[in-house]
């Protein structure tokens, strides 16, 4: 193969077979076990480019004639000048730049990638090879090396609405773990060049995943939340978990929301009241015992943490990172916290840091610190031997990798946990659930097919590795993934392969374990019930 | 011909610092950029497991404990061992090292030389017998020279075969970086054959003494040769990716270990007032096009 084939029309540019995918432990070791990435219905693969791996991430339409085409390829090159900006991208101009242009192509960073190895060492997915294809692209067309002077600088590329569509689908293989750019000598983020791809074709051709765009960041402004919860649905939520608190616990307990003046503004990921209230709840429980003087906001987006602005569009990023913060500053909150989700954290705390400035730059906190000063300072009453099952615990990438929270949450694992394992690699070196950058939620078509096949593959593998001396279904077993859009990823993966059925190993979040490690509580709080 | 050499020597030194310089600046000049640091962060307190400073509750209240050198240290230690190339990729590593090892040891070579010709003016005679000083800089001066011709040739050779071999590597191969392996097989395998005849290499520092004093001497043809071999390459260098031995440092501590908070009324908060006034010219439909980054973060 050579990277400028990717120009060059063909039905199906790279093949995933089920044989070649790294193999898993027992009980998932029978490949003919194992389902295969459904294939797209005719119907699809003639409307949408989707021929680079047969998978549909994001589904872009064949240009009906050659002007359409032309259109396109000029918008993308009128972006790519874009990111070589100062105003247009001075938000990631200079690590990118320096991407571009140091990398050695030595190949070192490719076996850290789980989404290369696991799927059996394709070439299209190697960290490097988007990159290079991005580098030949600006070579050629933005700085305008043509000929014999590209060709031997760069390597040559011819680009094309095939290459685009399919680079722009390429661009979601990537989880934007940057465990690459970790073990690269010479600094260089083969994540950030996904990311910076996905940016031009959303902030310039406005194409992205609707997951992400319509559905996430646009639907967020404007209704509230990504997941379409209203300010009216929320109280109905919010009662409900009142009152679910109270039956699990018999603690009365009332939720604050837009208490003005609090000590803390709690920003939890929406998807946690929809689909694992039981977190959100778990919180409630914790504060209001530790004694902690919090408030939950009902404003527009100021109920839900998430910022998928993060993973394709600085513009979207830095409206919802600024409409947190006007939230919290109408509510004269001392800071916020940002409950258990991953990228929230990265998008609240670091990376919206170098966006907030005068009173929006209010104190943002991740919420796992507090739990850890809760827990450690015994302001609530705690018997580990109420989690007396093997616990494991899941490092999402964006709080570990990449903002260095890595051991409150293990001191608060030990500290309630009989049976705490360790996977292999852990902390900084962890691997993504395979779910990250927006993966998690995205269901179009066989995409999520992919994800748990190929790249949540490696989070799978390890799972099953920390509990393979308890593997059967006789035992109890918990992974902890402090992380909505992990736990989301995980559903699925266990889903797709049944390992509840086979394994009982379940999920769920770290104050889940907390309320339910609580000496005061009559029964588990864990109700190990698969939903 | 002796000139000719001055004049090149002087030449290539001039525009590979005037190159160098102006890529350092323009990298400097770029704009602060969002926060994108990965952990584990050197300078941090807690860069044993990768922590950080938001590990602490109210960190902000906090005085955070950084240490710069450590992280210069550590930049500066891996260019003598290569320590990810050793750890991960061992087969590629043992062509590199000796590669990088060359050109460490032919700059210091070349430093060498610069002091050898600056004492000799200043009436110091190098030879293995002369004073303590002389000897010491005669002894450094040849064997950096050979040291650094034989890993040179040894990584250059090693290199080259390493990329046409291994198909990873081929695949992201342009000509040039072919062009650059066999350029420095020229510049390594040049030294070792002028060494060969001069193993002393007496005329090298004579030529760095006339360098210093203007008053240039004749070398051997086969001195000559690796002399002008070498200034191509220092001209040739500047539009290859070598600066890397400068960006990594700078691409460590301004992008990958940046994690500065940006505090109210601080340094940071004052340079992205000025980035957020820049105006967007992005043509989607969702962003307002011709107005700040500030009136798009403020407006939906």
């Amino acid at each position: 193969m050579k990277i400028k084939e990717l120009s060059r029309p063909k039905d199906l540019f790279c093949e995933i077979r089920r044989e070649e995918l790294i193999g898993l432990p027992y009980p998932f070791d029978r490949l003919e076990d194992i389902p295969e990435i459904g294939i797209l219905p005719e119907e699809k693969r003639e409307r949408f480019e989707v021929s680079l791996d047969g998978v549909m991430a994001v589904g872009i339409p064949k240009p009906k004639d050659k002007e359409e085409e032309e259109r396109f390829i000029r918008g993308f090159i009128s972006g790519l000048r874009k990111l070589l900006s100062k105003d247009d991208n001075w938000t990631f101009l200079q690590p990118l730049f320096h991407s571009l242009e140091y990398c050695v192509k030595c190949q070192i960073c490719s076996d850290s990638c789980p989404v290369y190895i696991a799927s059996g060492r394709k070439e299209i997915y190697r960290p490097t090879f988007r990159a290079e294809v991005l580098r030949r692209i600006m070579g050629r067309y933005v700085k305008n090396r043509r000929g014999l002077l590209s060709r031997f600088a760069a390597g040559d590329f011819e680009l094309t609405f095939t290459a685009l569509a399919r680079l722009c689908e390429l661009a979601y293989r990537c989880t934007l773990c940057r465990r690459c750019a970790q073990v690269c000598p010479l600094g260089i983020d083969n994540g950030l060049i996904a990311h910076e791809i996905r940016k031009v074709f959303s902030q310039e051709l406005g194409i992205a995943p609707k997951e992400l765009h319509e559905l996430g960041t646009m639907q967020q402004l404007k209704v509230g939340s990504s997941t379409g919860i209203t300010p009216k649905a929320l109280a109905n939520i919010i009662a409900f978990m009142e009152e679910d608190i109270e039956e699990k616990t018999r603690k009365r307990i009332k939720i604050p929301v837009d208490k003005e003046g609090a000590e803390v503004l709690l920003l939890h990921n929406a998807g946690e009241f929809l689909s694992w209230p039981e977190n959100t709840e778990a919180f409630a429980i914790i504060f209001e015992v530790a004694g902690i003087d919090w408030t939950l906001s009902s404003e527009l987006a100021g109920y839900d943490a998430v910022n998928y602005g993060v993973w394709y569009d600085d513009i979207q990023l830095a409206r919802i990172a600024v409409r947190h913060a006007e939230i919290a500053r109408a509510l004269k909150v001392k800071k916020i916290n940002v409950g258990e989700c991953g990228h929230a954290h990265k998008a609240m705390i670091v990376v919206a840091d170098r966006v907030l400035t005068g009173e929006l730059n209010i104190p943002r906190e991740s919420a796992l610190p507090l739990l850890e000063d809760i827990v450690v300072k015994e302001k609530i009453k705690l018997d580990p031997r109420k989690n007396d099952f093997p616990v494991t615990l899941h490092d999402p990438c964006n709080m570990v990798r990449l903002m260095g929270i890595v051991e409150p949450q293990r001191r608060i694992l030990r500290k309630i946990c009989t049976d705490f394992r360790e996977m292999e690699p852990h902390g900084v070196e962890n691997y993504c659930c395979g779910g990250g950058s927006g993966f998690a939620i995205m269901q179009t078509a066989n995409f999520p097919d992919w994800r748990s096949l190929v790249s949540g593959r490696m989070k799978l593998k390890q799972i099953l590795e920390v509990f393979q001396d308890v593997i059967s279904r006789d035992a109890n077993k918990y992974v902890c993934a402090p992380c909505s859009n992990c736990k989301g990823q995980i559903r699925d993966l266990f889903s797709f392969y049944n390992v509840w059925e086979k394994c009982r190993i379940f999920y769920g979040g770290l104050a889940e374990l907390i309320v339910n490690a609580m000496v005061d509580l009559e029964k588990p709080f864990i109700e190990w019930v698969w939903r | 011909m002796r000139v000719f050499l001055a004049l090149l020597t002087y030449f290539s030194y001039f525009f590979i610092v005037f190159m160098y310089t102006l890529k350092i600046v323009e990298y400097l000049k770029m704009p602060l950029h969002l926060r994108w640091e990965l952990y584990p962060v050197i300078p941090e307190e807690r860069f044993k497991y990768g922590g950080s400073y938001m590990e602490e509750p109210l960190f902000w209240e906090k005085k955070r404990r950084r240490s710069l050198l450590r992280g210069l240290l550590f930049l500066l230690k891996d260019y003598f061992v290569l320590s990810e190339y050793f750890k991960r990729k061992r087969s590629y590593w043992l062509s590199l090292y000796p590669w990088h090892v060359g050109f460490i040891t032919i700059i210091l070579f070349h430093i060498s030389c610069f002091f050898s010709g600056l004492l000799m003016l200043l009436g110091f005679r190098l030879s293995p017998s002369s004073s303590l000083v002389g000897s010491a800089f005669y002894y450094t001066t040849v064997s950096l020279g050979l040291l650094s011709f034989l890993t040179g040739l040894f990584g250059s050779v090693g290199i080259l075969i390493k990329r046409l071999e291994d198909a990873d590597l081929r695949l992201y191969a342009a000509p040039m970086n072919f062009l650059t392996y066999v350029f420095t097989i020229l510049v390594f395998s040049s030294g070792l054959y002028a060494f060969f005849l001069d193993p002393s290499l007496e005329e090298y520092r004579h030529f760095w003494e006339g360098l210093l004093s203007l008053r240039f001497v004749d070398v051997s043809r086969e001195t000559a040769i690796h002399i002008i071999l070498f200034s191509l390459f220092l001209i040739y260098l500047p539009f290859t990716r070598s600066i890397h031995y400068i960006t990594r440092i700078l691409g460590f501590f301004l992008i990958r270990w940046d994690d500065r908070p940006n505090k109210r009324g601080g340094e940071i908060e004052g340079l992205l007032e000025r980035e957020l006034e820049r105006k967007v010219d992005w043509a989607a439909p969702h962003v307002k096009r011709g107005v700040s980054w500030k009136e798009n973060a403020l407006s939906l």
